[in-house]
């Protein structure tokens, strides 16, 4: 039988893990690091039943993101973003009864669509000894889309550094000038901005568990519809709220942690979502870590969302037959493996998504024909020097 | 894989100190090693007491200053610390008691007058120091000395540091207050020896730390002995004479400053009471009393 801790031992050690050396407080990152990572994401090809005529293909991305991190002097903190991306194929271009009435898809560019993306962003923050604070700014250009983006957000530490708050915000500013706009009547250029802001508890529960909690609420506005389908028409506006929980337990015994999400999400459009995240942290060796990871999506259909496409409705009318606005659910489940040597460290990981009416936890009663299956690959390598 | 234990030792904090490191690859040992030395070295010139630069120093200099000084987070942490130790000392662990040392000199084995030392107690008293929000308020002569906290929170900062920058094994020894980062390969915990306090070529007992820390006190290196009487260089800052309890104490816990302050408490007490305060921690320890015997549930082969 272990006697209870002395009252001298509690106070001495409470005492003593509030010293900002020990605890560990809100610094710069200790070391400069350079990252890179390779990803390519490849949707499963549709089926003859779903596309009649034309491309079965869908997309297929890859994407190159690099990452620069330097501590500034003892209190800030720099970071350089770079991602380029590679997309190829098609998307659906418009919904139509086939010959049984069900919903069949048209896809869009015969010969397929390439294009590509490139993006930076420059942050910088400043870690004080109760919290940090810092701002980015970014920058996206791809043929027909640019994205101008700025954040800011901060952090602070309560109750003995148990207890952060954090704050951020975010506004962005888009436009849009579709390519082939005269050829096809797409529209020749529109813009939409988006703001955000989010706050978020986290709270160590104890030496093994700590809890987070957050809430965010984004306003969108401007030109929202899809302008290569050839009906799209959404509001000009769109409310987003999200509540996400987060709970992380270490086993000691089992040298793994356990992290699981959970988040709900609702918008003006009337897309209710549940996201349920499972990912547990296997510590094999020192160096070699395994992380399974899986997770449940559903959503519940937009208003306006229509499996095939009415031609006779008005534009001023809502309308949008994109499979992401239908009612569905998607099971997903990953591998990562981790593993470090000297100041190298390095990431593969693996991802297997299938989105599936028949998987939605909300009444489906228009299921798209669209919804997507896909698989993800990535490498990453990070060097700390 | 012993061959990637990597050694280094280097002199701060006017010690010998020594970190060991299980690391693969020699130049990031090296690059960790570097960046470890440089963090000791910036805790040593904030709070050393021998250079007139230190923040310690500022800080003395700013008693009886009506304007008082401002104290940043990590020092204002250490004050937080030691009036716990204060308290849970019965007021035996001061760091307001270092103007002691104006009048005992232990390398001249002097003894000072009885109305020497009443002079100076009315300087001493953690209680006596105010506080305005994160501005000190010092009464004029008054002096702080952060001897038997600095140098274990040095000890646990490396260690914290080195475990951020990614090492799995590893001791951190800053002259005898230990850190220890996880175990050795195959679990086994690092093997340390305590010195015998009246032969530094013997050992009294041995640790083993597997994680956590371990730090000792003793009075074997700066006491000394007239006509009989040991003098022990631990004062009691509520008469300002010597302590007469145990001779040596180490001790083992979760951190090297909780070990540390639980060792400077134990050799101010009375030896009995050090022993029952001790015992009533749990933690491991090992003593040797005023009668020279050694005892303690950490005697042989204590692990933590």
């Amino acid at each position: 039988m272990k006697k209870p801790a002395s009252r001298s031992l509690i106070a001495l050690s409470t005492s003593a893990l509030a010293l900002p050396g020990i605890a560990e407080a809100d610094a710069p990152p200790l070391t400069s690091s350079l990252s890179y990572k390779i990803s390519n994401y490849q949707e499963d090809d549709l089926s003859r039943e779903q596309v009649p005529f034309g491309e079965l293909e869908r997309y297929d991305i890859d994407v190159h993101q690099f990452q620069f991190v330097s501590p500034l002097g003892r209190d800030y903190a720099l970071f350089i973003d770079a991602n380029h991306e590679n997309m190829s194929g098609a998307s659906p271009w418009f919904s139509t009864a086939g010959s049984n009435g069900q919903p069949v898809i048209n896809m869009s560019g015969a010969s397929g669509i390439y294009d590509s993306r490139s993006e930076v962003s420059l942050g910088v923050r400043y870690y004080g000894a109760r919290g940090n604070i810092g701002g980015a700014i970014g920058y996206s250009e791809e043929n027909d889309y640019r994205a101008k983006y700025v954040s800011m957000s901060g952090s602070r530490n309560f109750n003995n550094d148990l207890t952060t708050l954090t704050v951020s915000l975010s506004h962005s500013d888009d436009s849009i000038f579709p390519s082939d706009a005269e050829r096809f009547n797409r529209v020749r250029h529109e813009n939409k901005q988006a703001s955000s802001v989010a706050v978020s508890l986290s709270q160590v529960l104890n030496p093994v568990a700590s809890f987070q909690t957050a809430l965010s609420l984004t306003g969108q506005s401007g030109y929202l519809s899809d302008p290569y389908k050839l009906q799209d028409s959404r509001p000009d506006g769109k409310t987003q709220i999200a509540f996400s929980n987060s709970l992380r337990y270490f086993f000691i015994k089992a040298d793994g942690a356990l992290q699981s999400d959970y988040r709900y999400y609702r918008d003006d459009f009337g897309i209710r979502s549940h996201t349920l995240d499972l990912s547990w942290f296997q510590n094999v060796t020192r160096s070699f870590k395994i992380v399974p990871m899986l997770r449940y999506y559903s959503q519940s259909a937009a208003d306006f969302y229509t499996n095939i496409d009415d031609f006779l409705k008005p534009l001023s009318e809502s309308q949008s037959s994109d499979y992401r606005l239908s009612a569905f659910g998607a099971v997903s489940g990953g591998l990562s493996f981790v593993t470090d040597f000297g100041g190298w460290s390095a990431t593969l990981t693996a991802e297997r998504y299938v989105a599936n009416e028949k998987y939605s936890a909300f009444t489906v009663a228009q299921p798209s024909p669209g919804l997507v299956q896909f698989t993800r690959l990535s490498l990453g390598v990070n060097y700390a020097f | 894989m012993s061959t990637n234990l990597r050694h280094a030792g280097f002199r701060a904090m006017g010690t010998y100190c020594e970190i060991q490191l299980y690391e693969a690859s020699r130049i990031s040992a090296k690059r960790l090693v570097r960046r470890l030395i440089d963090e000791v070295s910036r805790l040593e010139s904030k709070y050393t007491r021998y250079r007139d630069d230190s923040f310690l120093s500022e800080i003395n200099r700013s008693a009886g200053n009506q304007a008082g000084i401002k104290i940043d987070i990590e020092t204002q942490k250490l004050f937080e610390h030691a009036r716990s130790c204060y308290e849970q000392s019965d007021g035996l662990f001061d760091i307001t008691a270092g103007v002691l040392r104006r009048v005992w000199d232990f390398s001249r084995r002097k003894i000072p007058d009885e109305s020497e030392l009443e002079g100076l107690l009315p300087l001493i008293g953690y209680e006596k120091l105010n506080w305005r929000d994160d501005t000190l308020l010092m009464p004029a002569n008054m002096e702080i000395d952060f001897g038997g906290i600095v140098k274990e929170y040095a000890a646990d900062t490396l260690a914290t540091l080195a475990r951020e920058l990614g090492v799995r094994r590893g001791l951190i020894n800053l002259g005898g207050d230990f850190a220890a980062i996880g175990t050795q390969p195959e679990d086994r915990p690092w093997p340390i020896g305590i010195t015998h306090p009246e032969d530094s070529t013997k050992m009294m007992s041995h640790f083993h730390l597997s994680e956590g820390g371990l730090a000792s006190s003793g009075d074997y290196e700066r006491s000394f002995i007239l006509e009989g009487k040991r003098y022990s260089h631990l004062l009691n800052p509520k008469t300002g004479w010597p302590c007469s309890g145990l001779r040596a104490v180490s001790v083992a816990a979760n951190l090297c400053t909780v070990a540390g302050s639980f060792a400077t408490i134990a050799m101010l007490k009375p030896e009995q009471d050090a022993i029952d305060w001790l015992t009533d921690s749990g933690l491991p320890f090992v003593f040797m009393d005023g009668a020279g015997q050694i005892g303690g549930p950490g005697l042989t082969d204590s692990s933590y």
